[in-house]
């Protein structure tokens, strides 16, 4: 803060204000006081404090009330409670409310300047956190913007001119080197999805998810995952069970990401069980929310491993060494969820499998016509 | 007779392959490397199908173009197939989602690198879906 502080102090007695004012002239602060709570919500919109001193006990609306409205205007504005009647108890209430401290009456004028200071160092505090936090996004999505476009167009254009070439020289090739061909091919689309995950996982765009958010019916989401790791399950002779409670409510959302989401899940399910074995699915309503679980009877996750596993570029230490990820469908996962206001957890426990559980807030409207569901039989609606 | 395809690109790596590829199959293709030419082009001579390009000179130049089509009378009725690295351009798109609703209309979108069968694919289906609503349309106007 280079200019000037700007400090409101909203209390009933004019003693108070004076006597505030008087501490704090020549520091390098601007202040306006307020005889009571509605002046001093006006001026908190028209002087834009860093820092408002609220006395509690006032004619007129309360010091909590200001406060309260203080924090749902701008949260950022530090609020400290004069309390008139050293009641510590009513201190504490407002700053269950979202008031930083407080000053109990009477106080002398270094206690006054020494809250005054913490106050605002608190309020810089709190600008910056902002700040850097809106810097760390800047900084993924150029981050994001310079591999897409550094790594993956040259690499787009190789595996054009491959395919150009390999189809011009087509009747030219013996079979071997028509294979080789196909190696490079191979390589390089595997390189280029690496790209393409890398960025997914840098550039996952909240808003733009939620921009195309409408109600969504969750046994559709499950059965076309269910549909998209078939093949894989099928490969490892794993049967995928699946079972949906009636009347299950719809979710807002974006249909294709859950659907991810979910494939996400299923996929690292698959992946670490075993031959033969078996995959549940569940989705069941409780409170307001929607669950979905997936639980298998894999290896099981050790509690060290818990905390890192929804992190990017974290993979598994109990992974088979023929699964190698990339360590970060599941960090995709949870920014998806995230995005929906759900939440995303895992219960395991090594030796004895996982359970993830996706959980969304259910939605307040309903499925817009009626929802077909191209079942292979496996789900209920 | 071989169906008449305009190609607007403005990579003459890409356009070469991609003319010969067409070429091969019997297809008869002129080539513009910039929306201004190919604009001249359009409306000199009747093409069955447009390939155009998105991100050409100092933006989505393409996306300009494709909006123009679209409006004249002569040629909103060709088919127009997008190819295009957009994908990395335009924020994030997510599986399923062929391109940004509000982007632009268009007939389909492939996405570069182009595999040759791919695109002879996609030329025929178009090309003959072009060839089925006119036919529809000369009915109607009949009847």
């Amino acid at each position: 803060m280079k200019d000037k502080a700007k400090i409101l102090i909203v209390d009933d007695e004019e003693v108070v204000l004076d006597s505030c004012a008087q501490i704090l002239k020549g520091g390098n602060y601007q202040i306006a006081t307020a005889t009571n709570g509605n002046l001093g919500l006006k001026l908190v919109k028209e002087f834009q404090p860093d820092l408002v001193y609220v006395d509690l006990k006032m004619p007129g609306i309360s010091g909590f009330e200001v406060i309260e409205r203080i924090r749902e205007s701008d949260p950022t504005i530090v609020t400290i409670v004069i309390t008139g009647y050293a009641t510590v108890s009513s201190a504490v209430d407002a700053m269950k409310n979202g008031a930083y401290d407080f000053l109990p009456k009477p106080f002398t004028p270094d206690e006054f300047r020494l809250i005054t200071r913490r106050g605002l160092d608190r309020r810089r505090l709190v600008l910056e956190t902002i700040a850097l936090r809106r810097e760390k996004e800047m900084l993924r999505e150029n981050f994001a913007a310079i591999v897409s476009h550094e790594l993956k167009a040259p690499l787009g254009a190789v595996q054009q001119n491959l395919f150009f070439l390999a189809d011009e020289l087509s009747d030219r090739l013996t079979d071997e080197q028509k294979n080789r061909f196909e190696r490079m091919k191979t390589n390089i689309n595997d390189l280029i999805n690496l790209i393409l995950t890398w960025l997914r996982v840098l550039s996952v765009d909240v808003s733009k998810i939620r921009e195309n958010f409408h109600p969504v019916a969750v046994p559709l989401v499950i059965s076309k995952a269910v549909d998209g790791v078939q093949p894989q399950a099928i490969r490892k002779d794993i049967e995928i069970v699946t079972s949906i409670s009636e009347s299950l409510k719809p979710v807002d959302g974006d249909e294709g990401t859950l659907v991810e989401t979910v494939i996400n899940i299923l996929g690292n399910a698959i992946k670490y069980s075993r031959p033969s074995s078996r995959i549940y699915i569940k989705a069941e309503g409780k409170e307001n929310d929607v669950l979905v679980s997936v639980t298998d009877t894999g290896p099981g996750i050790s509690k060290e491993e818990i905390p890192y596993i929804f992190n990017d570029f974290y993979t598994g230490k109990s992974a088979p060494a023929a699964e190698h990820g990339s360590g970060i469908g599941l960090a995709v996962a949870r920014r998806i969820v995230e995005a929906h206001n759900g939440t995303i957890s895992v219960e395991s426990e090594l030796g004895n499998g996982s359970t993830f559980v996706i959980r969304l807030p259910a939605s307040k409207s309903e499925l817009h016509g009626e929802i077909t569901l191209e079942t292979n039989g496996s789900v209920k609606s | 007779m071989s169906a008449q395809i305009m190609m607007i690109d403005d990579d003459p790596d890409f356009v070469s392959g991609i003319k010969s590829i067409l070429e091969k199959a019997d297809y008869k293709v002129d080539v513009a490397y910039n929306p201004k030419d190919g604009f001249q082009s359009l409306q000199s001579k009747r093409y069955d199908l447009l390939l155009l390009d998105i991100m050409m000179g100092r933006g989505a130049e393409g996306v300009a173009l494709a909006r123009k089509i679209r409006k004249d009378p002569k040629l909103k009725e060709m088919p127009v197939l997008i190819i295009t690295g957009l994908r990395e351009q335009i924020a994030f798109l997510f599986p399923g989602q062929s391109v940004h609703p509000n982007f632009v209309e268009t007939d389909e979108l492939i996405e570069k690198p182009v595999e040759p069968k791919f695109l002879l694919e996609k030329v025929s289906t178009l090309l003959k879906l072009a060839e089925e609503k006119k036919a529809k349309t000369l009915k109607q106007g009949r009847g």
